[in-house]
């Protein structure tokens, strides 16, 4: 955390809107991806980046500066975005334990059939994507969007770098599986 | 797979990632180079990458987001304004002369006070002559004086002679 963030957030804590303002400048568009890799629905993204930033302004007093502000932040969106999208009831919030009896299997068979096309691949991804658990998801959302480091996830999932790669990993076969499963349906069709 | 590539496997996600040390990455180049079927699986990770990253990326570019700010704004703005209840609670407060942080030093004062006039008013003091009533009767050959005291009850008449007129002396 620079100098210049700190005494942002500083300013924001005293309840200077100005200050939120210029955090919502710098983080909008990373709170929104995770929103809308979390919802994928414009209006619904939007809706929990208000949200987000609401809450922020009311609970940045808490925020003492032991981890890094913008995996509190994220951290704040992943749960933000999560509890939505339960309200909506549209996703199948299992927890990594359900997973339990899945083994992963050898990355070479489960691969992508690689005649699909991007397009068609990121919409199936999509799919995909909504049948996984929230902790896997949300890991695929921070490694693959945001970028965030092994650490950095930890840090804004709350848990260890262990989980963090437990959670990718069977993230990613299970959306290797998935794809498998739809490509073999469309052959058989 | 050759039997190498499942001591590299285990990494191979870790340095799809850029999470290995430089040691592990030169290990995993150099398999790399001569084995299709690990390539195999880190194109695999690269496309659901991309399919992940890049419909998230297209919906960021296309929004604005000054008025997601004027909604924050707003919201942050009905949030500092007491609601309706609020401000009833507010009128139905006690006046501030009774909030406790008033009235429990004034309560002390006061009994401090007490405490230090309580022994002033009770103390004895000097005994001053009582209101009395005294009347005074005079006839022709006695005068009587009567005195009485309230707060003794105690009556006490006197009674003396009128003393003998002087004749005149011619």
């Amino acid at each position: 955390m620079n100098d210049i963030e700190t005494e942002l957030i500083s300013r924001c804590q005293q309840g200077d809107s100005d200050a939120l303002k210029e955090i919502f400048d710098q983080y909008n568009k990373k709170v929104y991806g995770i929103a809308y890799g979390v919802v994928r629905q414009r209006e619904e993204a939007l809706d929990i980046v208000q949200e987000v930033f609401i809450k922020l302004y009311r609970s940045i007093r808490n925020f003492k500066g032991k981890s890094k502000f913008y995996t509190y932040l994220y951290r704040m969106a992943m749960n933000t975005a999560i509890d939505h999208a339960r309200k909506m009831g549209r996703s199948p919030f299992s927890s990594l334990d359900e997973m339990e009896g899945f083994q992963p299997s050898d990355g070479v068979e489960k691969r992508p059939d690689s005649i699909l096309l991007q397009k068609e691949l990121e919409e199936r991804v999509k799919v995909a994507l909504e049948k996984l658990p929230a902790d896997q998801r949300m890991a695929l959302i921070f490694r693959e969007v945001e970028g965030l480091s092994y650490q950095e996830m930890a840090e804004a999932m709350g848990c260890s770098i262990g989980t963090v790669m437990s959670r990718l990993h069977y993230g990613r076969k299970r959306i290797q599986e998935l794809l498998k499963n739809d490509a073999q349906e469309e052959r058989r069709r | 797979m050759k039997d190498s590539c499942s001591a590299v496997s285990k990494l191979l996600e870790k340095y799809f990632d850029h999470e290995v040390t430089e040691e592990e990455q030169s290990l995993i180049g150099v398999h790399l180079l001569e084995c299709h079927a690990c390539q195999d699986v880190l194109k695999s990770m690269e496309r659901i990458r991309d399919s992940v990253k890049a419909p998230v990326e297209e919906a960021v570019q296309k929004e604005d987001f000054q008025w997601v700010w004027q909604k924050i704004e707003r919201g942050i703005r009905l949030e500092e304004r007491p609601t309706f209840w609020e401000t009833l609670r507010s009128w139905l407060q006690i006046p501030p002369l009774f909030q406790r942080k008033v009235w429990i030093p004034a309560v002390a004062a006061a009994a401090i006070i007490l405490v230090i006039t309580i022994p002033l008013l009770f103390k004895k003091t000097p005994s001053y002559p009582s209101p009395s009533v005294v009347e005074y009767v005079e006839s022709q050959t006695h005068n009587v004086m009567v005195y009485e005291s309230e707060n003794t009850k105690v009556t006490v008449i006197w009674l003396f002679e009128e003393p003998e007129k002087e004749t005149p002396s011619s």
